[in-house]
């Protein structure tokens, strides 16, 4: 937190802002954004393949010009679902390319792009949480009357996969 | 000269004037810093090589020059020669004759190469002795080697020289391209996204289908062109077991001698390539135990020498693979008794198996017969590997084998990776394809004739017993089978794809059976991989995405539950 104002401190001297550019969807009730590096393009959601032996996350497979990617429902994830309505029009995709992944993020609306300030992300600790489900929470943006919460897209999978090997090895002894 | 053994020559040449390219950077190399042992190393590699491969094609005249190439950078390696300038001189001659010997395979004179082939042995004879001359006195000095050169060679140096002037600067191109398999991997995505949107275009019936016939045809053949690239012959992996047998052969203390059959058989590089970890490994099993000491096959009336022979041989679209010796054989009841004893089956089980499926056993992870550990084979480790790496490319395995005799593994393998013949059937309004290769027949059955056992679904179906699975309760792991069932209707009559797996049958109940259609498969990519039941997909004609069912995958997963309901 200290490193974190005076670092704030030496920009504002400097005079110089580095601004990020965020893409803002709605999960549940909240906020949430991505870095827009990590985003390659929106698109409308295709047909899904469900795809056995993967978590309820993992929707299926479609088919994103040419591209076979998993689709990723992130409000079941974070258990940010609140009626049972499965379908309850997951209208876009962000479609998300790395080398290592290719996936799509479904969302309800059209997601917009912000420009903030990289300073004002802040870290945040979340109190009586056992530290496993935040690593992925990057920090938080506040703008105004609205709180957006950034995440490492990344970061959610890592942890998934290392609980895939974490349950092969249990399963194993 | 058939096409085969020209497409060999080809090979031969393109690989020759890499080796002669790189025989000459790295003798400037070494010539500007005659300490460069890496060099010295590599020109012995390289010479090496290329006297092997000369061999193998019977170009005589270039293997010998070759080799006396080989000597002269062997003794250098060794540190009993130091190339003088003088020498450097008479290294490059040879190398532009030896680039002229390659050059006459394909356009056909007379090279003469004697003459440089001697003066080279020569100065290699002399420089020897100079050596062991200085380490010890009392031998008698050698003279230099021009003097030990008869007045006749000198002549032929001389005509060698005169001859070669006006040849030695051409330069040489082979009509051969070397392609990293990536670029041939893309190649082939390409063509495969081609095929798909072909497809779609014609299934969304803007045109008659007459309208794309040239499109189609153009494609297809586009697509098998670019399958036929990827086309190796099976020797490029045969031979190198020559020396893997006889290094097995020699830890053992066997006499092993190793023939290959059908060695021209083609087969896509890329399944070359997962196979050959498992080709070596059963390669070492049958001599590590396969074939039986010499004594042993002595006094069972045997030649020493045991065989292992490699055979390859094609059938439509599979490549068969067989590993055969003529060793002990594999026996049935020790692995029975094995099996009984690791707890892997029960005494009751283990008697009603048969012993073909008993055999299959040693597939099983963890599974070792020889009681001892031989740095070889027998840790227990490694014919599971072998069956999973067939499992991955929709390869199978099977066993033949007669205790004294010896046995054959049989490995179909599928010989292009690329294009799959699958059967497409609908399920839950979702499209899957199951691949014809594990296809045995497709029988519609009435719901009367479904009995239940033990939780279970079967069916006979002429005389054979085919246990019954729903794939979307096996995927979801909740329902049972009965409950399913009970869903139709009485007099209904249900579609069933039987497909067999090692000598299993297993029928899965479909809604609706569509066609037969040939796809491109594509691997599943992170996060969606690791799932067993399905080995890719593919993208059909509508654009939507179909998913190819992994036969092994569920088989296996299906006998394990079974296996855990009896222990349970």
């Amino acid at each position: 937190m200290y490193n974190n104002m005076r670092q704030e401190e030496e920009r504002n001297q400097t005079n110089h802002v580095r601004y990020v550019q965020i893409v803002v969807f709605r999960l549940g009730d909240e906020e949430y954004a991505l870095n827009i590096d990590q985003i390659k393009e929106v698109v409308i959601t295709p047909s899904i393949t469900r795809v056995p032996q993967k978590p309820s996350f993992i929707k299926g497979v479609a088919n994103i010009r040419g591209n076979i990617i998993a689709m990723l429902d992130l409000e079941e994830k974070f258990g940010l679902r609140k009626t049972i309505d499965e379908h309850a029009g997951n209208n876009f995709t962000l479609v998300i390319d790395s080398a290592e992944y290719k996936m799509g993020v479904l969302v309800k609306e059209v997601p917009n792009t912000l420009s903030i300030a990289e300073s004002s992300i802040e870290e945040i600790t979340l109190a009586g949480d056992s530290g496993i489900e935040q690593s992925y929470i990057k920090g938080i943006v506040k703008l105004e009357k609205r709180l957006i919460i950034m995440i490492d897209i990344f970061k959610v999978l890592s942890q998934y996969e290392e609980q895939q090997v974490f349950k092969k090895q249990t399963a194993l002894v | 000269m058939s096409t085969k053994e020209e497409e060999y020559r080809d090979i031969f040449l393109t690989e020759a004037i890499e080796n002669f390219n790189e025989i000459n950077r790295l003798l400037i190399v070494l010539e500007k810093n005659p300490e460069d042992i890496k060099s010295v190393h590599a020109l012995f590699r390289i010479t090496h090589t290329l006297k092997g491969n000369a061999t193998g094609m019977g170009f005589e005249h270039i293997a010998e020059l070759a080799h006396v190439l080989e000597d002269l950078f062997g003794a250098v390696r060794e540190g009993k020669v130091i190339i003088s300038s003088e020498m450097f001189v008479s290294v490059y001659k040879a190398a532009d004759i030896l680039n002229e010997l390659i050059d006459a395979v394909k356009n056909p004179r007379e090279v003469k190469y004697r003459g440089i082939k001697t003066k080279l042995e020569v100065m290699l004879r002399s420089a020897l002795a100079e050596r062991s001359q200085s380490i010890d006195e009392t031998v008698p000095a050698a003279s230099g080697y021009e003097n030990a050169i008869a007045p006749e060679l000198l002549d032929m140096l001389q005509n060698d020289d005169e001859d070669h002037i006006d040849t030695a600067t051409k330069l040489s191109f082979s009509h051969l391209v070397q392609v990293p398999v990536q670029k041939l991997d893309n190649l082939l995505n390409l063509v495969g996204e081609l095929v798909i949107e072909r497809d779609r275009i014609i299934a969304s019936g803007m045109h008659s289908a007459s309208e794309y016939s040239r499109l189609n045809r153009i494609s297809s053949d586009l697509q098998y062109s670019v399958m036929d690239v990827r086309l190796v012959p099976v020797d490029f992996l045969f031979n190198k077991f020559h020396r893997i047998v006889r290094d097995a052969a020699s830890k053992e203390e066997k006499n092993v001698s190793l023939k290959l059959k059908g060695t021209e058989t083609e087969i896509d590089r890329n399944i070359l390539q997962v196979i050959s970890d498992s080709l070596i490994h059963l390669v070492r099993n049958a001599i590590g135990h396969g074939i039986e000491k010499p004594e042993a096959r002595k006094q069972s009336g045997k030649p020493e020498y045991g065989t292992v022979t490699l055979e390859a041989s094609s059938e439509s679209d599979i490549v068969i693979i067989a590993i055969q010796d003529d060793g002990g054989g594999i026996d049935a009841a020790r692995i029975r008794k094995r099996a009984v004893e690791k707890g892997i089956l029960t005494l009751a089980d283990a008697s009603q198996w048969s012993d073909r499926d008993i055999i299959m056993l040693i597939f099983e992870p963890g599974f070792s017969t020889m009681d001892e550990v031989t740095s070889l084979a027998g840790r227990g480790v490694g014919m599971d590997v072998v069956k999973r790496a067939l499992d991955s490319i929709g390869g199978t395995v099977h066993i033949e084998t007669k205790v004294g005799e010896g046995t054959t593994f049989f490995l179909r393998l599928p010989s292009s990776m690329a294009v799959k013949a699958t059967l497409l059937f609908e399920l839950d309004n979702e499209t899957f394809a199951i691949p014809l290769s594990y296809t045995e027949r497709v029988i519609s059955v009435y719901k009367s004739d479904i009995h239940t056992v033990a939780n279970g679904l079967i069916t006979v179906y002429q005389g054979r017993t085919i246990s019954l699975i729903f794939l979307n309760d096996l995927f979801r792991q909740e329902r049972s089978s009965m409950a399913t069932l009970e869903r139709f209707h009485p007099e209904a009559k249900l579609e069933i794809v039987v497909v067999s797996f090692n000598g299993r049958l297993v029928g899965f109940i479909v809604d609706k059976l569509l066609q037969q259609k040939e796809i491109i498969e594509k691997p599943l990519q992170k996060p969606a991989d690791g799932v067993s039941f399905i080995s890719g997909v593919t993208i059909l004609g509508n654009g939507k995405v179909c998913l190819v069912l992994s036969i092994p995958g569920i088989l296996n997963t299906v006998n394990h539950t079974q296996h855990n309901k009896i222990s349970l």
